[in-house]
């Protein structure tokens, strides 16, 4: 489903502060994948992300989506196929806008004409699974919810127009823990009954520890794939390294 | 009074210009002196060509699109930022408009049609005497000849009636009407909702270009449209109608917000029409008496101008009041936002 070829990203290539923010990166996810990325800050997880929404051209390397390489296509096109919802809950929704014109908005991707806008009733249903009561309340400015209610009315307009993959970025960051194990339970039913493969940057590490079937660590740009195994000594609390695992160098090597 | 509220109304149609780019694409645009203008100096010149004025308006608004639509493709294309773009559009149109009238304003042409049909000869397309000494079978009219020299009457018969009153009113409720169905339609929607997030609407497949295109290109229609209004309604065009329109619409938006904040019909538009009445009577009353405590009509843009920071410095206040739960007078004589 989605395949990264030995991609590299450089910044600001050939000047003195030249920055590789991702080496040789060879992955690949498959349809209905839960991949869970962690790492620290600056390691390339959103350099990662930028090259999944085609919002960065791989310096070196191919990224292919669907078997069909990426070169060239902008985040206006490979929306078509890609959904994604960002850690601060405005970004995703339109804030003055009520809850059934960003439905409208989100039921159709790509450009549109003159027809009057309607909401089609699997929005709604849709609304209906996160329990929050939002369906009654359709003519809400979408911009007087709570955090945790914009932030999974995201995921429902990320998801309407049944996309292959969910790219989430620290989307449960800016949220209270209550509303973000519930958001993070809505990602999980959105890939275990959508099918939708789901690729989710965090910093939470029990969120990394609980959810999703593959985990990878970047570190400096390099990307290692590694298997989570539950500490037997030490409870969660005392171990001090809840990564630690069989890891797997990916591409280590830099551009 | 009539002439206040008939004013009022080709203001706010201007205005809904400036609420378009402001309020719905949320995109600062300065282009709105120049297109105002433009609007004008197109209408008048095209008129006086022989076009009748609902094609010379309709012309105008198409202008008036392009001015727009080139300031976005500057913004996006370029990089420029939209406030640059939109000085260096209105520049271009200063120029252009001075083209456009061959000079620095345009009256509209008095005649009418019976007194513009032309000669005798261009009319019958012959000598008037021929026939006293010849008879002949009579000639066809050379009906080219005659349509050069016709001449349209003016759509506003600046008779204090209420006709013109009438038909203002009815050209800004279709604009009104049609502005609220548009942005009712799917395009209408996600032109409003990439003026609150115009990251988020690339994710929904829809360019930022094309929105800041339509967007711009909208608002300018409308301020060109109601330039050539203003221009058939005062019987003239002028390269310099346009300066200070940007703030004038502001201010009149604004004001509108103030005034109808609880309604919010067809989506605010409404606002700057009713915004654009009132001000036209603030300006009447204050250029009426305003001499009795020494104001002078060119006053009136430092008071405009005025106005839109204390309406600004008003909502900062409101919202500073609305976050700490009390209003304090430190807020106005001293601690300001970055003290906090």
């Amino acid at each position: 489903m989605i395949k990264l070829s030995d991609v590299s990203v450089v910044y600001r290539k050939g000047e003195e502060n030249e920055k590789c923010a991702l080496k040789n990166a060879t992955l690949q996810i498959s349809q209905g994948d839960f991949v869970i990325i962690v790492g620290p800050n600056g390691a390339g997880k959103s350099t990662l992300m930028k090259v999944l929404l085609c919002e960065l051209a791989p310096t070196v390397g191919t990224y292919y989506l669907n078997g069909k390489s990426m070169r060239g296509f902008s985040v206006t096109q490979v929306a078509r196929w890609v959904g994604r919802v960002f850690q601060d809950p405005n970004s995703g929704i339109f804030p003055d806008l009520s809850i059934l014109e960003n439905l409208s908005i989100a039921s159709k991707k790509g450009v549109r004409w003159l027809r009057f806008r309607s909401c089609p009733q699997k929005a709604v249903s849709l609304l209906s699974l996160l329990g929050l009561g939002l369906e009654k309340n359709l003519n809400t400015r979408a911009g007087d919810l709570s955090g945790g209610q914009k932030q999974a009315l995201a995921m429902i307009m990320a998801i309407i127009s049944d996309p292959k993959v969910l790219l989430l970025d620290e989307h449960t960051a800016s949220l209270d823990p209550k509303s973000s194990v519930k958001v993070m339970e809505l990602t999980r039913q959105i890939n275990e009954q959508f099918g939708i493969t789901v690729v989710m940057i965090t910093h939470n590490m029990p969120f990394a520890e609980q959810y999703g079937n593959r985990k990878w660590k970047i570190e400096e740009g390099e990307v290692y794939e590694y298997e989570y195994r539950p500490p037997v000594c030490l409870t969660r609390s005392e171990n001090p390294f809840p990564l630690v695992g069989d890891q797997r160098r990916c591409a280590p090597k830099c551009v | 009074m009539l002439g206040i509220v008939e004013q009022g109304l080709i203001l706010g149609l201007m205005s809904i210009g400036v609420f378009i780019s402001f309020r719905i694409v949320n995109m600062a645009d300065l282009t709105v002196d120049g297109t105002f203008a433009l609007g004008g100096a197109l209408c008048v010149r095209l008129f006086s060509l022989g076009l009748n004025a609902p094609v010379s308006l309709l012309l105008s608004l198409l202008a008036g699109a392009g001015a727009g639509i080139l300031t976005g493709f500057l913004h996006r294309k370029l990089k420029i930022n939209v406030l640059l773009a939109g000085i260096l559009v209105m520049t271009m149109l200063y120029s252009i408009n001075l083209r456009i009238m061959n000079g620095p304003n345009l009256p509209i042409p008095k005649t009418s049609v019976s007194a513009s049909l032309g000669t005798f000869e261009q009319v019958a397309g012959k000598d008037p005497l021929a026939d006293l000494f010849e008879p002949s079978a009579p000639v066809a009219a050379p009906q080219k000849e005659i349509a050069k020299h016709r001449t349209f009457e003016n759509i506003f018969l600046g008779t204090a009636d209420g006709q013109d009153l009438l038909l203002l009113s009815a050209i800004v409720l279709i604009c009104v009407a049609l502005t609220g169905l548009f942005l009712r339609t799917e395009l209408g929607t996600a032109l409003r909702g990439f003026g609150t997030n115009p990251s988020g609407l690339e994710s929904f497949g829809l360019p930022k270009t094309l929105m800041t295109l339509l967007g711009l290109g909208l608002a300018n229609a409308f301020v060109s449209l109601s330039g050539g209004i203003f221009a058939l309604y005062s019987g003239f065009a002028d390269v310099t109608m346009g300066q200070g329109m940007i703030v004038t619409g502001l201010a009149v938006v604004m004001l509108g917000e103030i005034l109808f904040v609880r309604r919010k019909l067809v989506y605010g538009i409404f606002a700057p029409i009713l915004g654009g009445i009132v001000y036209q009577g603030i300006l009447a009353v204050v250029m009426r008496y305003g001499y009795r405590i020494g104001f002078r009509a060119s006053d009136m843009k430092l008071l405009t101008a005025l106005f839109i920071v204390a309406v600004i410095g008003f909502g900062l206040i409101q919202t500073k009041k609305r976050m700490k739960g009390k209003f304090r007078l430190s807020t106005i004589f001293g601690g300001g936002v970055g003290r906090d």
